[in-house]
């Protein structure tokens, strides 16, 4: 898949392992599929005020901002490490932009270096200004999607966002113009209220809400990407436990990454990867990809959208 | 090693994350308790002024909580790892709510400690900013050295069991209360002295932070601050926990705190 062999089809996502290193001293990277790097875009951003970060029923919201030392302090400081120190782990980098000139000088900066596997395009974080713009908007998303394909040969995975009406339709972009994977999904915007002081908690006001909670909506938009595309998919949100990954497993994905879980355990993406040998083991699956989108049709199943 | 950011650089350990046994529990002030874990990773390793990430883990029967950060209160002989936890919030409800023999998940030792340099020490904490002082102390005392403990509450009900404190510690704290029912009445920095030259190390609510902050300033006193700020992962991963730096950029006080040198810090922003 994407060219390599995966040790794990368990990653760690975007923005909750940073660029690999603290995560190093916890758990055997090397054991894992690998992991998406904090996003990176062309200049420093400096983020946003406190508070960044509050845990929220089933889940938590952050509104961190992208926070991020630039395409060239990523290259000076982040990548070596990443290089040096992973053997069997893969990279991608998570890539943001303001405009479709931003994310195609990242990729274009990045491409001649080694330590990395492919890029994740982020067209969905919901913490800066403008920040779904490519992933709500079904032409620029093409535009975008093709203008980076031109810009490189290595994987090139389009990580969306739930906050459209059907996701299918943006996965199906995705394929038309070029790319060669699908995260699905990052956070969803939310808002906690301070009662106290009433004013927002957040610093940011909102924030991109992930966890549990969002897990049932992960799976769907999982599976509406895989009834429209033939692309792989890493499936996103609110995975704890190998019962959660095997839910995305089904629903299409062929990889899954874990976030916020990594922060009530940090062995998490270990204990899923063994929880899911364990089940194949136990049910005689020879391979995952057996059940990659091996969902049986229930008679008699409603339409793909929920009425309601 | 990891190195501590800014100007003071005291060794620490590599943090670890374990799965460790509540040995005992109990409640020693109105809503506070003092817990005991059997984590002698963490309890080897820890520094006075660092912290523990504290949570339940994924597998506990229908509960989701994130960890939540901690002070480490004490360490004992036997690798026990000592929490000073006062309920405040649905989080830490949850976490009062252990029982002995349940385990809990231990991230730590983290951020970075006070450093004392074996200086002449004065402790000023509010509430359960009492924590790390509890450890400072008993830290001294093993080592034959003695710090200054003034300790401030709002009231008698929520004051940390005194004779438990003086076990721990080998220090009686100078104890002030805002309504005057327990100890002294009054702020804690009421306790401070102008005259002194010691080293000056603070913990607990931000208007206490403040105020050492501009007792120090004043009169030209060294001061080291713990500051709180929301964390998600504790480690320097999530940049979720950060505070405004003199230097006017985001610090993470998970990694460059939780304590810090009060010159570093943008007051303006805190
Ligand atoms: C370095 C450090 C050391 C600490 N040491 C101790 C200690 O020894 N004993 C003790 O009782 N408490 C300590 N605290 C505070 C303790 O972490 C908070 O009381 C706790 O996180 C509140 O969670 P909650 O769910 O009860 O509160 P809620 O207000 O319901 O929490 C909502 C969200 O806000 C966050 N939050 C709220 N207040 C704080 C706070 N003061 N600090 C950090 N996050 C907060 C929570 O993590 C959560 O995400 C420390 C905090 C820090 C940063
Ligand atoms: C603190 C935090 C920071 C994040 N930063 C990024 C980011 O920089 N880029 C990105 O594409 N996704 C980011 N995400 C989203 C996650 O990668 C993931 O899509 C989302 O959290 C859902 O997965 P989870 O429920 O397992 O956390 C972030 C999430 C969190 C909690
Ligand atoms: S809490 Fe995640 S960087 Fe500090």
């Amino acid at each position: 898949m994407f060219g390599a062999e995966f040790p794990s089809p368990v990653l760690l996502a975007s923005g909750t392992c940073g660029y690999g290193q603290e995560y190093a001293d916890l758990i055997p990277l090397d054991e894992i599929g690998g992991l998406v790097t904090k996003a990176v875009s062309l200049e420093p951003r400096p983020g946003n005020p406190p508070h960044r970060v509050a845990e929220t029923p089933g889940g938590m919201i952050n509104a961190i901002g992208l926070e991020n030392p630039g395409l060239h302090g990523f290259i000076a400081e982040k990548l070596p490490w990443l290089r040096e120190h992973l053997r069997r782990a893969h990279v991608f980098v998570n890539v943001v932009g303001h405009s479709a000139e931003d994310f195609a000088a990242v990729v274009r900066g990045l491409d001649g270096e080694d330590g990395f596997l492919g890029y994740e395009i982020n067209v969905s974080c919901p913490n800066v200004k403008g920040g779904t713009m490519f992933g709500t908007d079904e032409r620029a998303l093409a535009d975008l999607v093709a203008r980076l394909r031109a810009c490189t040969e290595r994987p090139l995975v389009i990580k969306l966002t739930p906050n459209v009406p059907d996701v299918g339709d943006f996965a199906r972009i995705c394929e038309e113009a070029g790319a060669d994977g699908l995260s699905a999904i990052n956070t969803f915007p939310g808002m906690v209220v301070d009662i106290g002081r009433r004013e927002p908690l957040i610093g940011n006001k909102s924030g991109g809400v992930s966890g549990p909670a969002i897990l049932p909506m992960g799976v769907y938009a999982t599976w509406r990407a895989r009834q429209t595309c033939g692309l792989p998919i890493m499936g996103i949100g609110g995975i704890r436990n190998a019962d959660d990954a095997l839910q995305y497993i089904l629903a299409g994905a062929c990889l899954v990454q874990i976030g916020t879980a990594s922060f009530v355990d940090p062995g998490a993406a270990v204990d899923v990867h063994e929880g899911l040998s364990a089940y194949l083991e136990a049910n005689g699956v020879a391979r995952l990809a057996d059940l990659v989108g091996a969902l049986r049709a229930r008679p008699g199943t409603g339409p793909a959208i929920p009425a309601g | 090693m990891l190195s501590a950011g800014g100007g003071v650089a005291v060794e620490r350990a590599v943090p670890v994350s374990r799965r460790a046994t509540l040995l005992s529990t109990r409640l020693v002030a109105r809503d506070t308790w003092w817990q005991e874990f059997d984590c002698p990773d963490i309890a080897a390793a820890a520094l006075p002024g660092q912290f523990v990430m504290l949570g339940v883990g994924l597998d506990a029967p229908g509960a989701w909580l994130l960890p939540r950060p901690f002070s480490v209160g004490w360490t004992g002989p036997g690798g026990e790892v000592g929490i000073l936890l006062r309920a405040y919030g649905e989080g830490t409800r949850a976490l009062a709510r252990l029982e002995t023999g349940q385990t809990a998940l231990l991230l730590g030792p983290l951020g970075r400690p006070f450093d004392t340099e074996g200086a002449e020490v004065e402790c000023v904490a509010g509430g359960v900013g009492l924590a790390p002082f509890i450890f400072l102390a008993a830290r001294e005392a093993a080592a034959g050295r003695r710090v200054r403990l003034i300790y401030g509450e709002r009231d008698a009900g929520a004051v940390f069991d005194p004779t438990l404190i003086a076990r721990l510690t080998d220090h009686d704290p100078e104890l002030f209360t805002e309504d005057g029912s327990g100890g002294r009445k009054g702020l804690v920095t009421a306790g401070l002295d102008p005259a002194s030259g010691a080293l000056l190390l603070g913990c607990g609510p931000t208007p206490l932070l403040r105020a050492l902050e501009a007792f120090a300033r004043e009169h030209g006193r060294r001061l080291q601050v713990s500051v709180e700020e929301h964390m998600g992962c504790g480690i320097g991963t999530c940049q979720g926990c950060v505070v405004r730096g003199a230097d006017g950029r985001w610090v993470k006080s998970c990694i460059e705190g939780s304590v810090f040198p009060a010159e570093e810090l943008d007051w303006g922003a805190i």
